[in-house]
């Protein structure tokens, strides 16, 4: 079985770069091999150049934060940042420096002695980080490290770690299964499927330029429209509400989802399809109800013919 | 004035429940009672009630050369084989749960037959091994005897941790520099340690209160206490025994209690 | 760096050396008899007492096992290099042990000089090897209870004794097998009448029963059991110590309870092992023994002190109320009597 098949990414320096997908998709195989605890069966893992294929993990100098945090739990969070200088043989008073320095980045100054057991699931995240982070390494490999965190948490150390990172320089490789996430976060994001590569560009290219269906459909909502054969897809947004008589379909409102400044509706066509469509509106209520008749229209050059 | 407290309704499963427990803890703790009233009574047999308080029966134990040598044998035994199995019994551990060793559930079962095996067999099988490789039966004999049974014990409990084990914490050390060595130093063995140690003292008591694998291997003037215990019983049976049994348990007790306190069995029970 | 290495090695070398010169030189000078016996208060005396002197006058170091099982331990080890060079046991074992081969047959006065002077029931055609004591298997009962002195073995059927009596787990007892065998007598037509034996038993019933005979003398101290089937010397040993128990023989015979000596036909210091028993059946060994233990003395020429001699079957005619049993019978009988006798004492 193949986890990963023919994967070709060229991540550039400083980027903060993301792999987006389902689970089960590669992208954390991807990430295990460019952190070296995986093997591939052919070809290269290159960093700066230099071909770290064959190089062992605790050599290739890159920092990672797993999902589960992985904090040592017998150690102190001091001791458990400091355990990648000492690795390093860092002078003493060099290390207690930069132990201090890490910690108060990631705002946890004062929790040096805790165990990672007495700490909340928020603040071992930022010694997780704190503990990658504090050997300046050129590569941060991250693997879904916000996945454990509620919501709200979550959004808050999103905003943290894209400023760390811009702030530090660091090329960061970012695993995720959540598309909100990647587009908020990356500079590019490659959107893996079934060990394949379907797509990398920028979130917005993403977003807007959806070149295979799979990456259409993955990525926020989508209508995907069958025309002569080929499938295009358009968002929900790019849908107006005209009156009845002018519009490309024309049909009923069967539900409207009020999202606060918008309103997702499901609308179904006179010919049986339904499509989602999206009104931005300034008052408090969705400005449809299920039932109402309404006409749909759309530019031509606001869908997207799709691959496959 | 506070609100009245709100009563807890009868609860019958509860009831059962500490009604049970009761009963356990008093099925394990009576016997020791009795052995007590028995160590501490002046007459050589057990009277109830007891017709006085005496440690006549401690001193004789403590007094006794037989009992003594055979208590510090006792203690020098155990604490080989409390090394001797957490370092055979942990290595294993990992070989099979790290190995990926063919054969890994065949080797499993090998490595914890001697559980299965009735001990005075393997005392007596130990025994005629013994003399028939001509070696006698020395006291390394009798330990490795002893570690023999006691080495299930610690792979169990080191395999249960091991288990349990989340290696991405492996991971991050490696990712951070560390080689595969400091890995294990540093990471592994700290983290596998209560599960190593608490096998440690199961292998310890084990091999302090042995009897059916000493009966066959201990040679004169060297007898293990329960050997020792067992012997005297026939000729005296009186509170000494008791003494001896009071003695033994409170060493087993604080055996457990030392390591408990240097390396704290409890202190990553979550892992 | 170089020099301190070759000192080292130098060192270790001539540690080995001297380690390695010691026990050849204690091998030549010293023989090892390895040997079987009691513990309690007989092995304190021999081991404080006549094995010292032992060692000492045949130049030689005595390994005295006194951890059970002997027997199994002989048989598990080698027939041409016994793990024992003399076995001491009780009567029945030594009749297994020569069924396998383990043990001689007969000890005479031609390897034993001593044996000449033994009383006849220590060398009788029911003693494999020789006995060097015997006891007196008899009743014991409680002096503050109101109770007669047995006179008869019957008298432990009395009605008010029920729940009040002791013996034994029959299977794992050899006094136990004793008694089984003088119900058949008492109240049969012999010793070999089980068919007498069993019911006489089953009549015995409420009675308590125990493993070994230590149980026994606690249970009579203790006051549990008024009366119970025991060794002479089980009683004796309280003598002095004002407890309430005293010890009958019954008119129909006492049953002889031997501690027997025996030489393994492999062992390798064969001279050393006849020594030993020799030593052992000599009147000042015998003397010192019986008197520690209440043992009655197998050397008729052994004069104890008038406490000793009043109790213990030191004349002709005291011996002549001993009756040994035929062990190689009931050892051929031993799982169906078993059996039996597990059956009727369950119920």
């Amino acid at each position: 079985m193949l986890a990963v098949d023919d994967v070709t990414l060229d991540i550039a320096a400083g980027e903060f770069f993301s792999l987006l997908g389902p689970s089960g998709c590669g992208k954390t195989t991807s990430l295990r091999m460019i952190a070296g605890f995986e093997l591939p069966d052919s070809g290269r893992v290159h960093v700066g150049g230099r071909d770290i294929t064959d190089v062992a993990v605790h050599k290739r100098d890159m920092g990672m934060v797993f999902q589960s945090y992985a904090l040592f739990p017998h150690r102190t969070v001091a001791e458990n940042v400091a355990f990648g200088l000492r690795m390093r043989e860092v002078p003493r008073a060099d290390i207690e420096r930069r132990v201090k320095a890490a910690l108060a980045q990631v705002a946890l100054t004062g929790l040096e002695e805790r165990k990672p057991g007495q700490l909340s699931g928020g603040q071992q995240q930022r010694v997780a980080l704190a503990r990658a982070l504090v050997v300046e390494p050129p590569v941060l490999l991250c693997d879904e490290p916000l996945g454990a965190l509620d919501r709200k948490l979550r959004q808050q150390m999103q905003f943290e770690l894209k400023e760390l990172q811009k702030r530090l320089g660091v090329t960061l490789v970012f695993v995720t299964h959540d598309q909100e996430e990647a587009l908020a976060m990356s500079d590019r994001i490659a959107v893996m499927n079934k060990g394949r590569v379907e797509q990398v560009g920028a979130p917005t290219e993403i977003y807007e330029r959806p070149r295979t269906r799979f990456v259409a459909d993955f990525i926020g909502e989508i209508n995907i429209l069958e025309e002569q054969g080929t499938a295009r897809a358009l968002r929900p947004e790019k849908i107006r509400f005209v009156a009845t008589a002018g519009a490309r379909i024309a049909g009923t409102v069967e539900t409207a989802n009020f999202l606060g400044g918008s309103t997702l509706y499901r609308v179904r066509a006179a010919d049986g399809r339904t499509l989602l469509a999206r009104e931005t509106h300034a008052g408090e209520r969705s400005p449809r109800a299920p039932g109402d008749a309404v006409g749909l229209a759309w530019h031509d050059h606001d869908t997207v013919a799709l691959e496959g | 004035m506070s609100a009245p407290a709100n009563r807890r309704p009868f609860d019958a499963g509860r009831a059962a429940y500490l009604a049970l427990n009761g009963t356990l803890l008093a099925f394990l703790l009576v016997p020791i009672v009795v052995v007590l009233i028995f160590a501490l009574n002046p007459t050589p047999y057990i009277s109830f009630p007891p017709v006085g308080v005496s440690l006549r029966w401690f001193e004789k134990f403590f007094a006794s050369a037989d009992f003594m040598n055979a208590l510090w044998l006792s203690l020098w035994v155990a604490a080989c084989v409390l090394v001797l199995s957490i370092t055979i019994g942990g290595a294993c551990a990992l070989a099979l749960a790290r190995g990926n060793l063919p054969g890994r559930a065949f080797l499993t079962a090998f490595f914890m037959s001697p559980l299965m095996l009735p001990a005075i067999l393997t005392g007596l099988a130990l025994f005629q091994s013994y003399l028939l490789a001509g070696i006698g039966r020395p006291t390394w004999g009798l330990i490795l005897a002893h570690t023999l049974v006691a080495v299930p014990y610690v792979l169990r409990t080191t395999l249960a941790v091991l288990h349990n084990f989340d290696r991405r914490i492996e991971e991050a050390a490696a990712v951070l520099g560390a080689s595969p060595a400091r890995v294990f130093f540093e990471i592994t063995l700290p983290l596998i340690r209560p599960g190593v140690f608490a096998g440690g003292v199961f292998a310890f008591i084990v091999s302090f209160d042995q009897f059916p694998v000493s009966l066959f291997l201990v040679v004169p003037k060297g007898e293990t206490l329960p050997v020792v215990l067992f012997n005297y019983m026939k000729f005296d049976l009186d509170g000494a025994i008791a003494a001896a049994s009071m003695v033994s348990i409170l060493l087993a007790l604080s055996v457990v209690l030392v390591l408990e306190r240097l390396i704290g069995l409890k202190a990553y029970v979550k892992l | 760096m170089i020099s301190r290495r070759t000192t080292l090695k130098a060192g270790a070398g001539l540690a080995a050396a001297a380690t390695l010169g010691a026990p050849a030189v204690l091998h030549a000078q010293t023989r090892v008899l390895k040997i079987t016996t009691w513990g309690g208060k007989w092995g304190e005396v021999m081991k404080g007492t006549v094995l010292p002197a032992f060692e000492k006058e045949f130049k030689c170091t005595v390994q005295a096992d006194q951890a059970f099982p002997f027997v199994p331990k002989l048989q598990a080890s080698p027939k041409n290099d016994p793990i024992y060079d003399v076995l001491h046991t009780n009567s029945n074992e030594q009749w297994n042990s020569l069924s396998e081969g383990l043990v001689m047959a007969k000890i005479t006065a031609k390897e034993v000089p001593n044996v000449a002077d033994v009383y006849p029931w220590a060398a009788s055609d029911k003693i494999v090897g020789v006995a060097i004591f015997t006891s007196a298997i008899g009743l014991g009962f409680r002096t503050d209870k109101g109770l007669a002195k047995p006179t008869s073995w019957k008298d432990l059927a009395a009605p008010a004794l029920a729940g009040l009596r002791g013996g034994y787990i029959i299977p794992v007892n050899s006094l136990g097998q004793c008694h089984l065998m003088m119900l058949g007598k008492v109240y049969g037509k012999g010793l070999t009448d089980l068919d007498a034996a069993y019911k006489a038993l089953e009549a015995l019933k409420p009675i308590k029963l125990v493993d070994f005979t230590g149980q026994m003398e606690k249970m009579l101290l203790s006051g549990e059991v008024s009366m119970g089937v025991i060794h002479d010397s089980g009683v004796f040993r309280y003598d002095g110590q004002n407890q309430p128990v005293d010890f009958a023989a019954p008119s129909e015979g006492v049953l002889a309870l031997e501690q027997v000596l025996n030489v393994t036909p492999g062992s390798k210091v064969k001279d050393l092992a006849f020594g030993y028993i020799d030593y052992m059946l000599r009147p000042d060994v015998q003397k010192m023994l019986a008197e520690a233990v209440w043992y009655s003395p197998a050397n008729k020429k052994v004069k104890l002190d008038a406490k000793y001699d009043a109790r213990l079957l030191t004349t002709e005619a005291k011996v002549a109320t001993l009756i040994q049993p035929d062990w190689k019978w009931y050892n051929a009988r031993k799982e169906d009597i078993d059996a039996r006798v597990t059956r009727i004492l369950k119920g």
